[in-house]
């Protein structure tokens, strides 16, 4: 039964996204349902296809006009996502690469073929500098805003106190493992604390023993894992059998699923991921996708899924995504956007509280507003920490300091630029 | 001069001042060794009877492991699900003979290899739809297998051994000793030999390619089965241990691809080295994570000197 209602659910999507292509705006989606990362690619996508879905059946779409959210299937596969891209790219007014590897190889030919890419939370971190990257978007954090929060968690906010300590940086290895590499390193001299990092290679996801090993040999005050899909789950289970205090075991926003943490349950008590997004189940969206998605059945999701940390970042990817639309129909006066316009809504992004409260999504993500210079927006992020049943808030708003983290971005942008001379950079007023 | 020291001495010294960290390292090297020992033995069962080069058997694993799961999600008693994944796994088995490879049947060996590569697309898809993509848990405890742990002090030190490891250590044991005792004993096991060393003659004694191939596609299918319940025990259930499986590659290399001793001497090698080679030398020197490659390399050494692995028939062909 449950079979034949996705094979129902896959059919009726795939009817409503043709069917909108004909005169819609066409969103591509570069998903990644099927392979080893699929455990946590399944529930982002639903709420991003759900969150779309419930504004074409709600409103018609976004300022009337029906959003096509079709998938391009990559399987997290660098390769198959430049496919993608080049399928896509005839009619798509964006790009959403949904991956750090794929985003790279995508993010040069932005500017010969002028679509923007949107990658929420991902990315290349240096992408905040509009000036370089005019084309490429990542809000609300990058990659360099999350490592940054953390250690300053470590360090309750006193820098000082990390002298002397020891922090071992599990991550894939891979381009999105490797990005925080640069600002790490950075606050490690600066300082004054070791940073160990261990390598985890996309064949040993689930083999981690010798990495725990390590671990266990370097003693580290604390672990940050920069971990994706079945990496995450492995490292939980290899933390709880190694003994790692919980309590000290870090993660990045894509290290929060809750299923990999109920797989060991009362044993990851203590275990804390950032996070820029946090689940509201009494919140007006929630009711309206019950209402316009789930009920009448155009979802791929399943009831039990749908306060988790990740569906519910899923529909704030979209909405970021729904809120650059409408701002760029707005600007233009037309409902009918192209991906010129889109670039010039994602760059005046203001999502405010109030627009939160009006959109019903109070407390599911931090305000933040893009402009020309900055392309992330730097919402800040909150702790989470699971408690042995479920990820619940364990800070308030924290905030990466800035001043570190534009001089870096500053730095690599104009070193990216140099490397991929004629590169065009523009100066940004604002 | 320092390179030198931490290439030929420092590892060695280490070893000796933590000795209940480098019992740590042997165990869990051996217990992979173990696991990839079980999913090259698949590999091998299939090349002696048939000479396919049989690439589904990791998705084999990944498949076999989330019918168990399934069938249990579904309010199956657990030892009731292994029986009918051991069911699924046997009608796979029949499937497999009939609809890819009889068709195939005198075709040359690399079309039977492009037609394993076809069944594993096919598995991975069809296991997707079915399944989907979240990771599972492995029913561990609701199979019986203990999830405690035993605690050793050697040296004054530290040594931890998982309950379910030291299971899987032996269940592998059991099931290669009467894989062993099944291939060497019985008829049928003789029969899958035969077909092996020599596939006219083996026929024109009446023995029935068909048979034999449910046969030894069923048996890599209840071996996919325990890898599966073993691996997913440590790690959980996900399309990423299919990834792993590719590890049996180089212990086939090094092994030989006829050979069952091959394959069990072959993963223990591989599994132990690497993890000793990671620990005392990739980490320090290397930056880590030469798990990836390692085994390649060693058993590209390997070839260099007996290009049919070291427990391999040579093959001489008159020309």
């Amino acid at each position: 039964m449950k079979l034949w209602k996705k094979l129902a659910a896959a059919t009726a999507l795939t009817v409503i996204a043709g069917g909108a292509m004909a005169e819609g705006l066409y969103a591509p989606n570069m998903a990644y349902r099927t392979g080893p990362f699929a455990a946590l690619g399944i529930p982002l996508m639903n709420g991003q296809a759900d969150y779309m879905t419930m504004l074409n059946e709600r409103d018609g779409g976004v300022g009337g006009v029906p959003v096509d959210f079709s998938e391009c299937e990559t399987g997290y596969s660098t390769e198959k996502g430049v496919e993608c891209y080049e399928k896509t790219k005839g009619t798509a007014i964006v790009t959403q690469p949904w991956s750090t590897g794929i985003t790279l190889q995508v993010l040069p030919k932005t500017n010969v073929d002028e679509i923007p890419i949107l990658a929420p939370g991902y990315g290349f971190s240096p992408m905040s500098e509009g000036g370089t990257f005019q084309w490429a978007y990542n809000p609300p954090a990058s990659y360099w805003d999350g490592a940054y929060m953390i250690v300053s968690h470590i360090a309750g906010g006193d820098m000082s106190t990390l002298k002397g300590k020891k922090i071992a940086f599990l991550h894939l290895d891979h381009p999105f493992g490797k990005e925080p590499l640069p600002l790490l390193e950075q606050m490690a001299e600066e300082h004054g604390f070791e940073l160990v990092p261990v390598p985890v290679g996309l064949k040993e996801m689930q083999n981690q023993s010798a990495q725990w090993l390590q671990i266990r040999r370097e003693r580290p005050d604390n672990v940050i894992m920069w971990g994706w899909g079945a990496m995450n789950s492995a490292a939980i289970q290899e933390a709880v059998k190694t003994r790692y205090p919980m309590d000290q075991f870090y993660g990045v926003w894509w290290a929060g699923h809750d299923p990999d943490l109920a797989a060991v349950g009362e044993e990851g008590k203590g275990y804390k991921s950032i996070s820029w997004s946090m689940p509201q189940p009494d919140s007006g969206l929630m009711a309206d996708i019950k209402k316009y998605v789930i009920d009448t059945g155009k979802t791929q999701t399943t009831e039990d899924q749908l306060n988790s940390v990740f569906y519910q970042r899923g529909l704030v990817m979209s909405m970021m995504l729904a809120e650059g639309i409408k701002a760029a129909q707005e600007h233009t006066g037309n409902a009918t956007i192209g991906p010129k316009d889109l670039r010039w809504g994602l760059e005046n992004l203001n999502i405010t509280d109030e627009k939160l409260a009006e959109l019903g999504m109070e407390g599911m993500v931090p305000p933040f507003s893009t402009s020309c210079s900055n392309h992330t927006g730097h919402s800040g992020a909150w702790i989470l920490e699971w408690d042995g049943a479920k990820f619940t808030q364990a800070s308030d708003l924290l905030q990466a300091d800035q001043s570190v983290i534009k001089s870096l971005a500053e730095a690599k942008a104009a070193e990216y630029a140099d490397a991929n001379a004629p590169w065009p950079v523009v100066e940004c007023d604002s | 001069m320092d390179f030198l020291n931490s290439l030929l001495v420092q590892p060695f010294a280490d070893m000796f001042a933590a000795p209940d960290f480098l019992m740590q390292v042997l165990w869990e090297g051996l217990v992979s060794g173990i696991l990839y020992a079980l999913i090259a033995l698949g590999f091998v069962l299939i090349f002696r009877s048939s000479r396919i080069f049989n690439f589904a058997q990791g998705i084999m694993v990944v498949f076999a492991a989330l019918t168990l799961v399934g069938f249990h999600e579904m309010g199956v008693p657990a030892w009731i699900s292994v029986i009918l994944s051991l069911g699924v796994m046997f009608v796979l088995a029949v499937s497999i003979e009939r609809v890819v490879l009889r068709p195939l049947v005198g075709q040359p060996d690399i079309i039977l290899f492009m037609a394993t590569i076809g069944i594993t697309l096919f598995l991975i898809g069809f296991g997707e739809l079915i399944f989907g993509g979240e990771n599972k848990i492995m029913i561990t405890e609701e199979l019986g297998i203990p999830t405690g742990e035993f605690i050793f002090e050697p040296f004054g030190g530290f040594l931890l051994l998982e309950q379910k490891d030291v299971t899987a250590v032996v269940v592998a044991a059991v099931l290669v000793i009467a894989l062993l005792a099944f291939l060497n004993k019985t008829r049928m096991g003789r029969a899958i030999r035969a077909l092996g060393d020599d596939h006219q003659a083996a026929l024109s004694v009446g023995i029935s390619l068909q048979t034999i191939w449910v046969l030894v596609w069923f048996i890599a299918g209840i071996i996919a089965l325990v890898t599966g319940i073993a691996w997913g025990a440590r790690a959980g259930v996900s399309f990423a241990l299919e990834v792993i499986a590719y590890k049996a590659l180089p212990v086939l290399m090094l092994g030989g691809l006829e050979s069952i001793t091959g394959a069990i001497i072959g993963g223990l090698m591989i599994g132990l080295f690497e993890k000793l080679f990671e620990i005392y030398w990739g980490q320090p020197l290397l930056g880590g994570n030469t798990e990836t490659w390692f085994a390649f390399v060693l058993a590209l050494f390997v070839l260099l000197f007996r290009p049919q692995g070291l427990f391999g028939e040579r093959i001489i062909e008159r020309v």
